[in-house]
């Protein structure tokens, strides 16, 4: 048997292992990542060439309507989608995390739509929330009320996805926040019964302190989520063609697929992208700086 | 006793709030209106178009009529096989990638493998969308554009999963790994015989959440994907959008075959979903 130096067959060992994973990581990931930095700089348009031109697609796009509509949209969204799903994730969990009769089946129904297919879903909402025909327009009627135009009206076509998304994924926090109750430590509930606090105060400085990493993890995960929704928009309101009426639901990821893949002006989008991740990497690294103050752990 | 303590500290509506009917209602109504959408969707699978749209709806249909699935046989069957297909050789890639990473990451030790694990996990925040057109790129440039290989190569690497086997493997204690290695195992051995076999619970996880996520994934396959040979599920989903209108019951019919092995999965496995979320959030 050769004999191999002991630090190149520990290498080697490491690259054997580590192969798989980096392969895809390199070539799929990282290297696009800075490739998407560096096509920002330029006019690319899917061809064979591009020019650079400096700061010239940062310049474009925060003068141009349609991406501060897209940011002002995406911020809507993800303000309105994370606090509802942390939220009902909460109460939800809260409730369904004491012994009681159907426990399980609520829990196993409302998490049932995490597993679906966005488009999917879309595609059920898009009959039931018709504006003529649909069966909820119909019944606001019977009652009295008016239509909601949902997907047809500015005014309401983004509200419509935000619905949907939280109907779709607020099952995905309950079971994080389920997950994260069933760690807390009994005892504490224990000593406070026997100091007489009531299930209020005991849910007010034991339960939610005591929940805070977890609630940590589910708002950096819902932002990010949020950051990231296209099939709902695509589906709903886009096609290939617009974002949604007068462009209200046009979020931008949307706008950056527009960019890219209908005009082909992929330098403009990559520019896009770049400030798209400007922004995650803002948001997160403010909750990071934020957890200091308001994340206890033990 | 419960009621007692509040009737005498809290004012009456907070104790309206939670009497066990009043969260038996929300719960109900909760249930309700999540499984309402999906009852119309299998109903409307079996309806004509007139009558998907009649009202008051009628959730179970005068005739079960199953021409809209029929419409579906020149082409789902296809898409179904290559949505098989591509789904489970990408989770199958996926717990290879994940497994030998996770490895990689936790029981060898070697220079630069703390910051390189770091960059593994930074790219969880990353939209897929903002690295889609250098990736587009790359796939274009090595010739597989519109084919399955090229979404399993996109596929291939998966930070979360990666963390989550990470995270398990870090629970096998060290002493174990260690004697084997004075029994004279060398890591391929170690990895064989002693990580898989205990990681059955993570590996579980990870299937269930590769599969979930591949089986419904319509970005990607949008982007790469025109034969009609090569579509998956979700693509189908739209086939029945033309430029004059939208013929629901064939697309209703589509987004049934979509669901239905999602959910058996879910039946079967939810123990593992909560256990594979639960895994990725809580600190640990």
């Amino acid at each position: 048997m050769t004999v191999i130096p002991s630090k190149l067959s520990k290498w080697l060992v490491v690259a054997a292992f580590l192969l798989p994973s980096f392969i895809g990581f390199l070539l799929f990931v990282l290297i696009p990542m800075f490739a998407t930095i560096g096509l920002a700089f330029t006019d690319y348009s899917g061809g064979f060439t591009a020019e650079w031109i400096g700061l010239k697609n940062f310049q474009i796009a925060f003068s141009s309507p349609e991406f501060i509509n897209a940011l002002i949209n995406t911020v809507k969204f993800t303000v309105v989608t994370v606090v509802a799903q942390i939220i009902l994730g909460f109460v939800f969990a809260v409730l369904l995390n004491r012994k009681m009769f159907g426990r399980n089946f609520f829990r196993a129904v409302i998490f049932l739509p995490v597993v679906l297919s966005m488009v999917a879903i879309s595609l059920v909402f898009m009959i039931i929330l018709h504006p003529d025909k649909g069966p909820v327009n119909n019944f606001l009627i019977s009652l009295g009320l008016g239509r909601v135009p949902w997907l047809t009206s500015p005014a309401t076509a983004l509200l419509t996805i935000v619905l949907v998304t939280i109907w779709q994924s607020f099952g995905y926090y309950m079971v994080l926040f389920l997950s994260g109750l069933q760690s807390i430590n009994p005892e504490l509930y224990e000593a406070a019964d026997i100091d007489g606090a009531n299930k209020w105060k005991q849910l007010l400085h034991i339960t939610i302190p005591m929940l805070s990493p977890t609630t940590f993890f589910c708002i950096i995960m819902a932002i990010i989520n949020s950051f990231k929704v296209f099939d709902p928009v695509f589906v709903m309101t886009g096609g290939q063609l617009g974002g949604g009426p007068a462009g209200s639901t046009t979020v931008l990821v949307f706008d950056i697929f527009q960019n890219a893949f209908a005009h082909y002006r992929m330098g403009y989008a990559s520019a896009e992208s770049v400030i798209l991740l400007a922004f995650v990497l803002a948001v997160t690294i403010i909750q990071y700086r934020g957890q200091q103050k308001w994340v206890t752990y033990e | 006793m419960l009621e007692r303590v509040l009737r005498a500290v809290q004012p009456l509506r907070l104790k309206a709030l939670i009497t066990p009917a009043a969260i038996y209602a929300v719960l109900g109504i909760t249930a309700l209106l999540i499984l309402l959408p999906l009852l119309l969707m299998i109903s409307a699978a079996f309806k004509n178009e007139m009558e998907i749209f009649s009202y008051p709806v009628k959730l179970i249909p005068e005739h079960l009529y199953l021409e809209n699935f029929k419409q579906l046989l020149q082409s789902f069957p296809i898409y179904t096989l290559n949505s098989f297909k591509v789904t489970l050789i990408i989770t199958l890639v996926q717990v290879i990638t994940s497994t030998t990473g996770a490895y990689a990451f936790t029981k060898l030790q070697w220079k630069g493998r703390d910051l390189l694990f770091m960059l593994y996990i930074a790219t969880i925040m990353i939209p897929q969308q903002v690295m889609i057109i250098p990736q587009f790129i790359i796939v274009r440039n090595l010739g597989l554009y519109d084919s399955h290989l090229a979404l399993i190569l996109l596929g291939s690497f998966t930070a979360f999963g990666t963390f989550l086997v990470k995270q398990y493997f870090m629970t096998i204690p060290d002493s174990l790994i260690e004697a084997a290695r004075i029994d004279g195992a060398n890591d391929f051995i170690i990895f064989f015989r002693i990580m898989m076999p205990l990681a059955k619970p993570v590996i579980a996880a990870q299937v269930i959440f590769s599969f979930r996520f591949f089986w419904n994934d319509f970005f990607t396959p949008m982007i790469y994907i025109t034969n009609e040979k090569l579509k998956t599920i979700p693509l189908g989903m739209s086939d029945f959008i033309t430029q004059y209108t939208v013929y629901y019951g064939p697309q209703m019919a589509g987004c049934l075959i979509s669901v239905i092995p999602v959910i058996v999965l879910f039946l079967i496995a939810q123990k593992y979903f909560v256990q594979g979320i639960a895994a990725g959030g809580v600190k640990g």
